[in-house]
């Protein structure tokens, strides 16, 4: 029973989606064939806004896979064809956001507000310890006294 | 005065979020900015609809401001369309259509050119003709230039190539009037 399961498990883990997307795109070299996947995943379809060009059955999605599919034989590296798909549909395109002045905050305010609670929580500690130390320890002195 | 300090921040962010989120509701994800404005029309060679043996090229917007209107039979809203099209370019508009074709798809076969004709002809014998002629963007490789992503889409296009406004969906009297007709009028007194 234990086999089965793994086995199943195996299977279902083997039939990923990009393996059932290779239509009629084959390549001569490995490394292509690698870069297309790659690409057609990163790339997204400017008609079903929530999918990559490898997902979507939009007529543009097959368009896209078709010119990249293409430019990969031209022998265009992978920075040209992205360069080549933005400067048709926009940064839209890639789901790898560019890093401008307006999309630095992305990464900036995460790691701005892990900073900020950081200093917030020491700050905090250190108030609490300061004033706990003089009178509390005083009087929880006195009160170990009484009960003596 | 530190409490409300306390109470400020929260409230400041809600209010951020709020208007971001506000605003994310009645935005049209759809209407992307378009990448060629202000640009040359791209360099092309291509067919015409009914007469294969004549190619076109950028030449074709010089001196005229031109409409090119996205379309093909397979295409509701471009059916829809089509009669507003027909009364503008009688009013003196001049319109081309870009024609692409979905079953011409190079992945599964080309549809033969004579049935492509038929359908058109009978598309616009039915619906009114606005169109000067139909350039045939065979593989829809013009169309990936102009970053079109579906249709209808329309290009207005200055007397020197340039194009000036690139339009998602269909056009319609409000459409026209609001939208592109102010830059229309302005287009021809230049």
């Amino acid at each position: 029973m234990k086999t089965l399961t793994t086995l199943i498990c195996l299977l279902v883990l083997i039939t990923s989606p990009v393996l059932a997307l290779e239509e009629a795109y084959e390549f001569d070299d490995p490394s292509k064939q690698t870069l297309f996947i790659e690409l057609t995943q990163e790339l997204r379809c400017p008609q079903c806004q929530n999918q990559n060009i490898a997902d979507s059955d939009a007529m543009i999605a097959h368009d896209l896979r078709r010119k990249v599919y293409e430019l990969i034989n031209q022998g265009k590296s992978r920075d040209e064809i992205v360069a080549f798909m933005k400067s048709r549909y926009g940064d839209f395109v890639s789901y790898k956001p560019p890093v401008t002045p307006l999309t630095i905050w992305l990464w900036l305010l995460p790691v701005i507000f892990v900073i900020a609670a950081a200093i917030f929580v020491f700050n905090q500690r250190k108030k609490q310890s300061n004033e706990f130390d003089e009178d509390v320890l005083a009087q929880a002195d006195s009160l170990l006294e009484k009960e003596k | 005065m530190r409490k409300a300090y306390i109470f400020l921040i929260p409230l400041t962010l809600f209010v951020v979020l709020s208007v971001f989120l506000y605003k994310g509701l009645y935005g049209d994800p759809r209407q992307l900015d378009s990448t060629v404005l202000n640009k040359p029309a791209p360099d092309f060679s291509l067919p015409d609809l009914m007469q294969p043996d004549l190619t076109y090229d950028p030449q074709i917007f010089k001196g005229q401001v031109t409409l090119m209107n996205v379309w093909g039979v397979w295409c509701v809203t471009c059916a829809v369309e089509l009669p507003y099209l027909t009364e503008l370019s009688q009013q003196g508009v001049r319109i081309i259509g870009l024609y692409y074709d979905q079953d011409t798809d190079p992945d599964f076969g080309i549809k033969s050119i004579p049935t492509i004709q038929k359908e058109v002809t009978a598309k616009l014998a039915q619906l009114g003709n606005p169109y000067e002629f139909n350039i045939f963007d065979v593989k829809r490789d013009y169309s990936l230039d102009l970053g079109v992503t579906g249709a209808p889409e329309t290009f207005l296009i200055d007397k020197q190539g340039i194009i000036r406004m690139h339009h998602i969906g269909d056009i319609n009297t409000r459409v026209w009037r609001n939208k592109i007709a102010p830059l229309y009028n302005e287009l021809m007194a230049q």
